[in-house]
């Protein structure tokens, strides 16, 4: 489907913000995650739950983009 | 879960732990109260720093594979010294090879650097009226700035080395720091003669010392393979004896007598209470004790075999309450049809099946989460041939390659579900339906949760009212507005009144949630596209032609593909489960259980 220049870049830029924004906090969470993980190891699953999470950010930055681009 | 008490004659203690030591069954609780707790027995320290002891020599020891092999106490007592000391003295020897090995590395490479320049070691000693610089330098430029002749060049194949008068020093010096790029310091060396000659002699003692290291690991493996299979006998024999002989620190015990606290399965019971009788001629006094309120019995799961495989992942979120559903079904339902949805092609399926059957038979202590990925595996498969997909090309249908390339026409004939790469549209749609479904699966089963504990009402209030909000919302879209909106009111006051503030709190998240399930579609997305890239990178090369372009193509392929199989693993895995652990078990699944762990079992 054809869309104009404008729809494009902001399809871009909420998808690709949301991206970095998930990518920040998943970083954040991970190196502590880990820290936790050294000392406990019966964590795991709390820690990748808790690493998980921001995840959604970027399902959201999925979806306005695709709004954004028509697709939906 | 029963939860049993053990009394008798501290006559028969030792007989009783050996016998539930034997049996495997009773989880043995810590005892708190007024009497004393039991000693271990005398011998269990110096046990210990015997095992100690063994497992440090087994640490330094290479692994074989024999046999265990039975032998006493004592004897291993007696060698033990000697072994540790043979040990030592390979460790010793190896570290002394290896300090030397590193230092000729170094003067290899400094001689290599002056190889062909004719310079011998002697020259490369600076004397009283002599001084030395060894390093890379622009020979012609250096010729140009010194004025003198009081200095020799010697050009090697990649250092040059000038030799020059103390006298002219402050001259060259500089010319010298002008021009160079790197400088050399010598390594020392008692060796003579020209730099090839050195190098040559170098690394022949490297050979020499190389070969030196090999045979004293030989050695180690010799003694490894004498030794192991006596160590590792002994080792488990003195594990268990230890475990046996600090059962007692759990016991409460009089002068005279003992008890002791704990939990069998409740069908067990009559298995436990004869045998005991049976060790100690009927002078032990098994019974049953009530379970007070703020006690939980430990948790073994009890599944069929199918459900089995996928206990570990539940186990790795958390273990459940006793009085909890196991949420291991629901995984097993639906975490493989996630997975397989994904991915959803019949190559990947066999790839990965491949690659999870391989790591079943490779790390045996991960074999359940490999089995549980089998299935998934299985759905992938499943799922392809639904969706007429296998390594991104599509093999079924009227757009079939293969129905065309082969010529049978059955392969035309099988109904294909929708051509998904061709229809990502509906899988958008069906991905947040897959999240409606699920998420509210989950408030279902923490429905049932709490009717178990807490009654209808509660459930009703805590888990029900989600529905009635939901039930609004769609009435609210589908139908009107001001039909919906008086049932969502109601439903966001009954998920008030059962989970006040932090029900509110969570409202938005019920969205958030759903909404999360269209990851679902993305990786989908990415599933197909990743692996049309690989086709489409290798059609180039096939378009190319010739002996080369075949090669190259399926070359790309191969590999392309195989590493499509590791990303779809990890993809389909960690999204699949996320969801479950999530989006889905937050809606009922409370876990902190403590494991059953009987007494005398390997893993705990």
């Amino acid at each position: 489907m054809a869309i104009g220049s404008f729809p494009a870049i902001s399809a871009a830029l909420a998808i690709a913000v949301s991206a970095i924004a998930t990518a920040y906090a998943q970083a954040k969470i991970g190196s502590a995650g880990i820290g936790a993980l050294a000392e406990d190891d019966s964590l795991f699953g709390s820690v990748l739950i808790l690493t998980a999470i921001p995840e959604t950010i970027v399902i959201f930055g999925l979806v306005v983009s695709l709004v954004v681009a028509g697709f939906i | 879960m029963t939860k049993i008490s053990i009394t008798g004659s501290k006559k028969h203690l030792d007989r009783v732990i050996d016998e539930l030591h034997e049996l495997k069954l009773m989880d043995i609780d810590q005892y708190e109260g007024e009497f004393d707790t039991g000693q271990p027995s005398e011998e269990a320290e110096e046990l210990s720093e015997l095992l100690v002891d063994i497992r440090s020599v087994l640490s330094k020891l290479p692994e074989t594979d024999s046999e265990e092999q039975t032998t006493t106490i004592e004897s291993v007592q007696e060698q033990l010294p000697k072994i540790k000391e043979e040990i030592g003295n390979l460790d010793a020897e190896v570290e002394q090879v290896q300090r030397e090995l590193d230092g000729i590395n170094e003067k290899k490479k400094f001689f290599k650097k002056l190889k062909g320049s004719g310079i011998t070691a002697e020259d490369l000693q600076s004397s009283e009226k002599l001084d030395l610089f060894v390093g890379r330098l622009d020979i012609e430029k250096l010729k140009e700035e010194v004025k003198t002749d009081r200095f020799d060049i010697f050009e090697g194949t990649s250092a040059t080395a000038v030799i020059y008068s103390k006298d002219h020093a402050n001259q060259i010096e500089t010319a010298i720091r002008n021009n160079s790029k790197k400088q050399f310091t010598v390594p020392g060396t008692e060796l003579t003669g020209t730099c090839e000659s050195i190098y040559n002699n170098l690394e022949q003692r490297k050979q020499e010392l190389e070969s030196r290291k090999k045979s004293i690991e030989q050695d180690r493996q010799e003694l490894a393979e004498e030794w192991n299979p006596k160590l590792y006998y002994i080792e488990n024999f003195l594990t268990q004896k230890i475990e046996k002989a600090e059962a007692p620190i759990n016991f409460a015990t009089t002068e005279r007598a003992f008890m002791a606290w704990g939990w069998i399965p409740e069908r067990e019971f009559e298995i436990l209470e004869e045998k005991l009788a049976l060790v100690s001629e009927g002078k032990i006094h098994v019974q049953k004790e009530e379970v007070g309120e703020d006690e939980e019995p430990p948790v073994k799961h009890e599944n069929n075999r199918a459900v089995q495989p996928f206990e570990s992942l539940t186990d790795l979120v958390s273990v459940p309450r006793y009085n909890e559903l196991d949420p291991s079904v629901v995984l097993l339902l639906t975490f493989p049809l996630f997975f397989g949805f994904m991915i959803g092609d019949a190559g990947y399926g066999l790839t990965t099946l491949a690659v999870f059957y391989a790591g079943a038979k490779m790390f045996p202590k991960g074999k359940e989460i490999f089995h549980s990925l089998m299935y998934a595996s299985v759905s992938t498969i499943i799922f392809g041939l639904a969706f007429g997909d296998a390594f991104g090309y599509v093999i079924f249908g009227h757009h079939s390659e293969l129905a065309a390339a082969t010529g049978i026409q059955l392969f035309e004939q099988i109904p294909i579900l929708w051509h998904r790469a061709e229809h990502l549209g509906q899988v958008f749609t069906i991905s947040a339906l897959i999240g409606l479904v699920h998420v509210n699966l989950g408030y279902g089963i923490g429905f049932y949760n709490e009717y178990i504990k807490h009654g209808l009402k509660e459930a009703f209030l805590e888990k029900g009212s989600w529905y009635v909000l939901q039930a609004g919302a769609a009435l609210a879209f589908l139908v009107n507005p001001t039909a919906g909106l008086p049932v969502m009111i109601l439903g966001v006051l009954l998920i008030f009144l059962g989970e006040g503030v932090e029900g509110m709190v969570e409202i938005p998240s019920l969205l958030a949630n759903i909404l999360s399930y269209l990851r679902i579609f993305g990786v989908s997305v990415a599933a197909v596209a990743l692996a049309a890239v690989v086709n489409s990178i290798a059609q180039t090369a096939y378009g190319a032609g010739g002996l080369f372009g075949l090669v190259f193509g399926t070359a790309i392929l191969v590999f392309g593909h195989v590493f499509n199989t590791f990303i779809k693993i990890m993809e389909g895995f960690l999204q699949g489960i996320r969801l479950h652990y999530v989006e889905m078990f937050g809606k009922f699944f409370e876990g902190g259980g403590k494991k059953y762990a009987p007494f005398g079992a390997k893993e705990p």
